[in-house]
C-alpha cells in the first residue's frame, strides 16, 4: 500500500500563537486581579448563613468550602504578585514585540460573531436558520482577506457551507439522534 | 467476565458505532485546533439518547481515535493535532522530510496500538482489584483524593504549579455555584434561578474546550505545510522486534502517567519520549527521525488512554482532560463511576476493556487504510471549519438540559478559558478542579457532618493519613529548591 504524495497546502496550529514567557507585569497584573477576586468571594462566602442550629457546627455552613478555595486562591495570588516583582515587575519593561494587528482583528471578529450567533440569533431564528447564516457570515469574513480574485465563488461556496451545515445540524442532531436543537 | 463484556460490545450492531467513531475521533485528533477533549465533549451531545453502554463505546472509540489522529498532522504539517502528538512531531515530521512519512505513519499506528492494548491489558488486571480496594474509601478518603488530584495535576500538568495550582482551584470554585447538598443553601446564585441550578459541567466543558480553541485558532497566523513523498505505510514486524523494550517501558510509562489524576497524554508522550532517549544506543537520531523516538512517543501516549480511565472507573477521579468528560457522560447516562461500581456493576470495568479492544483494533484498520482521506482532511481551510465547530459547541451546551442559560455558560466558559490560557494557565488542572469540585465538597460536608465538626479522622484514619501526606508532598516537591535546601544541612554534615 503506498500512500500518496502529501498536500503542499496550509493549515492551522493551536501552538502557533506566541507562547513565549510573559512579562512578569502581565503576572504582576493577574496576580492583583485573582487577589480582588478571590477576597470577593471569602466576603461572598462570609455573608451566607451558617446553618449552627440545625448542624451544631459552622464547619458544615454553605460558605466554608468556597471560602477554602477562594482563601487558597487569594494566598497563591499574593505569591504569584511577589514572584512577579522578584522577577522585576516593578522595573521598567523592556519594549515588547506587538502581535499583528491582523491577530487582534481576527480574534475579535471571532468572538463578536459567535456571540451574536449564540447569545441572539439562537433561540430567536430557527436554528437551521441562525446556523446557516452564522456559518456563511464567518466563512464570507475569513475569506474575504484573501483577495477580490475568486471571491465570488467563494461568497457562493460559503452560502453552500452555511446553508449544507444548518440543514445537516438539524436532520443529524434532531432527526437521527433525537436531539433538542434551541 | 471479559467474554460478557465483548459479548456486550457487539450486540445490537454496536461495531458499527465503533467504526464512526473511531473515524470522527481521528479526523478530529488530526485536524490542528481540535483536541480530543472537544471532540469526546461534543460527541457527548449525540449520546444522549443512546443507550449507556453504546454511548460509552461511542466516546470511548471517540477518544482513542482523536489520541492517534493527532500523530497524522504531526508527521505531515509538523502541527501536533492534539497536544498529547506534540513529542511525536520530534521524529516523526523528520522521517517525513526524508521521504519516509509512510513509515513513520506507520510507526505510529503499530506504537498507538500496542500501547492502548498495553494499557488496557493493566486497566483488566489491576482496575477490579482496585476497585475493590477502593471499597474502603469513605467521605475523609474521597476529599483527600480530590484534593491530590488538583494537587499533582497543578504540580505537573503546565510547567508552572503556582499556576496550575490556581486554576485548579478556580476550577474547584466553579463548582461551588449554585445549590450545596447539605443546606439546598444556592451559593453565588444572586437570586437568578438559573444560577441557583448550577453551572452545567458540559457547557462549561465545551466553552473552555470548543470556544476558546475556535477563538484561540481563528487568532493564529496560517503556517505553511511541507511536501514530502510517502512510502509504504504497512508497519514492519522488525521495528517490534528491535524496539521491544522501549514499547514496554512507553506503555508501563504512559499507563502509569494516565493513572495519576490530571497529567493526560501528553506528558505521557514527552516522559515516554525521554526515558527512551535516555535508555537508547541511537541517542544521536533522536529529534533526527528517530523510529524509537516516534515508536516511544506513540505508545506512551496511547497508553495513557486506558490508563487514564483507571481512576475513572475505581475513584471518579479522571486521570486526563478527555478522561475528565467521559466521566462526566458516564455521570449523564446514570453510571456512577468510582469506588461503589465494583458492587453496583463490576462487569462494567469489562466492558469498558471490551471497548478499547475493539477501539484499538478499528483504530488499527483506519491507520493503515485511512491515509489519502485524511490529508483531504487536512486541508480544510479554518474559516470554514470552525464555524462548524462553534455551531456543535453551541449544540453541545444547550442539549443537555434545554436552556439557553448554558449557552450564555459556555460563552462566558469559552472567554475566560480563552483569557487564562493566553495567562499560560494551564487547562487541565482547570478541568479537574470543575470535575472534581462536587466530590470534594460532597465529601468534606458529610465528613464533618458526620464527625459532628471534628476534623481530626481526616488526619487519622490511616488512608486519609497516607493520603494527605501525599498530597502534602506533593506540594512541597513542587517548590523549586526546597528538598535541596533542607537536605542541604544534612550534606554539609556528611561532609564534614
Amino acid at each position: 500500500m503506498t500512500a500518496p504524495q502529501a498536500p503542499e497546502e496550509e493549515a492551522e496550529s493551536p501552538f502557533s500563537g506566541d507562547r513565549a514567557p510573559l512579562p512578569p507585569r502581565w503576572d504582576l497584573i493577574t496576580a492583583a486581579v485573582l487577589l480582588a477576586f478571590g477576597l470577593g468571594v471569602i466576603a461572598l462566602a462570609w455573608r451566607m448563613p451558617t446553618f449552627v442550629e440545625q448542624s451544631q457546627t459552622g464547619l458544615t455552613a454553605p460558605g466554608i468550602v468556597p471560602g477554602f478555595h477562594a482563601t487558597i486562591i487569594s494566598l497563591l495570588a499574593i505569591l504569584l504578585g511577589l514572584r512577579a516583582i522578584r522577577r522585576g515587575a516593578l522595573a521598567a519593561q523592556p519594549a515588547r514585540a506587538k502581535r499583528a494587528g491582523g491577530d487582534t482583528r481576527r480574534l475579535f471578529t471571532a468572538a463578536a460573531l459567535g456571540t451574536l450567533y449564540a447569545g441572539f440569533l439562537v433561540g430567536r431564528l430557527p436554528f437551521w436558520m441562525a446556523t446557516a447564516l452564522f456559518v456563511f457570515a464567518f466563512t464570507a469574513v475569513f475569506e474575504w482577506e484573501r483577495g477580490p480574485k475568486g471571491r465570488p465563488r467563494r461568497l457562493a461556496e460559503a452560502a453552500l457551507i452555511g446553508l449544507g451545515t444548518g440543514l445537516a445540524v438539524l436532520y443529524v442532531f434532531e432527526r437521527i439522534f433525537l436531539v433538542r436543537l434551541p | 467476565m471479559l467474554g460478557a463484556g465483548f459479548a456486550h460490545v457487539f450486540a445490537g450492531g454496536a461495531v458499527f458505532h465503533a467504526f464512526w467513531a473511531v473515524l470522527i475521533g481521528i479526523v478530529v485528533g488530526a485536524l490542528p485546533g481540535l483536541t480530543a477533549t472537544m471532540g469526546v465533549a461534543l460527541l457527548t451531545t449525540l449520546t444522549f439518547s443512546m443507550g449507556p453502554n453504546v454511548a460509552m463505546l461511542v466516546l470511548v472509540c471517540v477518544y482513542v481515535g482523536a489520541i492517534y489522529g493527532g500523530s497524522r498532522s504531526a508527521i505531515l504539517l509538523n502541527i501536533p493535532g492534539t497536544p498529547a502528538s506534540a513529542a511525536s512531531t520530534l521524529d516523526g515530521f523528520p522521517l517525513a522530510r526524508q521521504g519516509l512519512a509512510g513509515r513513520a505513519m506507520g510507526i505510529s499506528t503499530l506504537g498507538s496500538w500496542l500501547g492502548t492494548l498495553f494499557g488496557t491489558m493493566i486497566l483488566a488486571l489491576f482496575a477490579p482489584s482496585f476497585g475493590e480496594f477502593a471499597l474502603q474509601f469513605g467521605s475523609y478518603e474521597m476529599f483527600w483524593v480530590a484534593l491530590f488530584g488538583i494537587v499533582i495535576a497543578g504540580s505537573l500538568s503546565g510547567g508552572d504549579p503556582l499556576k496550575g495550582y490556581i486554576a485548579g482551584f478556580l476550577g474547584l470554585l466553579v463548582a461551588t455555584v449554585g445549590q450545596e447538598a447539605n443546606h439546598a443553601y444556592p451559593r453565588f446564585a444572586f437570586g437568578n434561578t438559573d444560577l441557583a441550578g448550577g453551572l452545567g459541567l458540559l457547557p462549561v466543558l465545551v466553552g473552555v474546550f470548543g470556544v476558546a480553541e475556535v477563538l484561540n485558532s481563528m487568532r493564529g497566523p496560517a503556517v505553511k505545510a511541507v511536501s514530502s513523498k510517502m512510502d509504504s505505510v504497512i508497519p514492519r514486524i522488525r521495528d517490534v522486534a528491535q524496539y521491544w523494550r522501549t514499547i514496554l517501558r512507553s506503555g508501563g510509562l504512559g499507563t502509569f502517567i494516565g493513572a495519576m489524576p490530571g497529567l493526560g497524554e501528553d506528558i505521557a508522550a514527552w516522559t515516554s519520549y525521554a526515558a527512551a532517549k535516555r535508555a537508547s544506543a541511537e541517542k544521536e537520531k533522536f529529534g533526527k527521525g528517530s523510529v524509537e523516538g516516534l515508536m516511544a512517543a506513540e505508545t506512551g501516549e496511547s497508553a495513557c488512554v486506558p490508563g487514564a480511565i483507571i481512576p475513572v472507573l475505581t475513584l471518579a477521579v479522571p486521570g486526563s482532560a478527555p478522561a475528565a468528560v467521559l466521566m462526566a457522560a458516564m455521570m449523564i447516562h446514570g453510571l456512577n463511576p468510582g469506588p461503589m461500581l465494583a458492587i453496583t456493576a463490576p462487569e462494567f470495568i469489562y466492558q469498558i476493556v471490551a471497548m478499547l479492544i475493539v477501539a484499538d483494533m478499528v483504530k488499527l484498520v483506519y491507520g493503515l487504510v485511512l491515509v489519502r482521506p485524511l490529508l483531504w482532511v487536512l486541508l480544510i481551510p479554518r474559516a470554514r471549519l470552525m464555524p462548524v465547530v462553534f455551531v456543535l459547541c453551541t449544540v453541545g451546551a444547550f442539549a443537555i438540559t434545554s436552556r439557553l442559560f448554558d449557552i450564555w455558560v459556555m460563552l462566558g466558559a469559552g472567554l475566560v478559558g480563552f483569557i487564562l490560557r493566553e495567562l499560560r494557565f494551564p487547562m487541565a488542572p482547570l478541568v479537574l478542579g470543575i470535575v472534581l469540585g462536587d466530590l470534594l465538597d460532597k465529601n468534606l460536608l458529610r465528613g464533618l457532618t458526620l464527625t459532628g465538626g471534628d476534623i481530626t479522622p481526616f488526619f487519622t484514619r490511616p488512608i486519609s493519613a497516607v493520603l494527605c501526606a501525599l498530597t502534602l508532598f506533593a506540594a512541597l516537591w513542587s517548590i523549586p529548591g526546597l528538598f535541596g535546601r533542607l537536605a542541604a544541612p544534612f550534606r554539609r554534615g556528611t561532609a564534614a
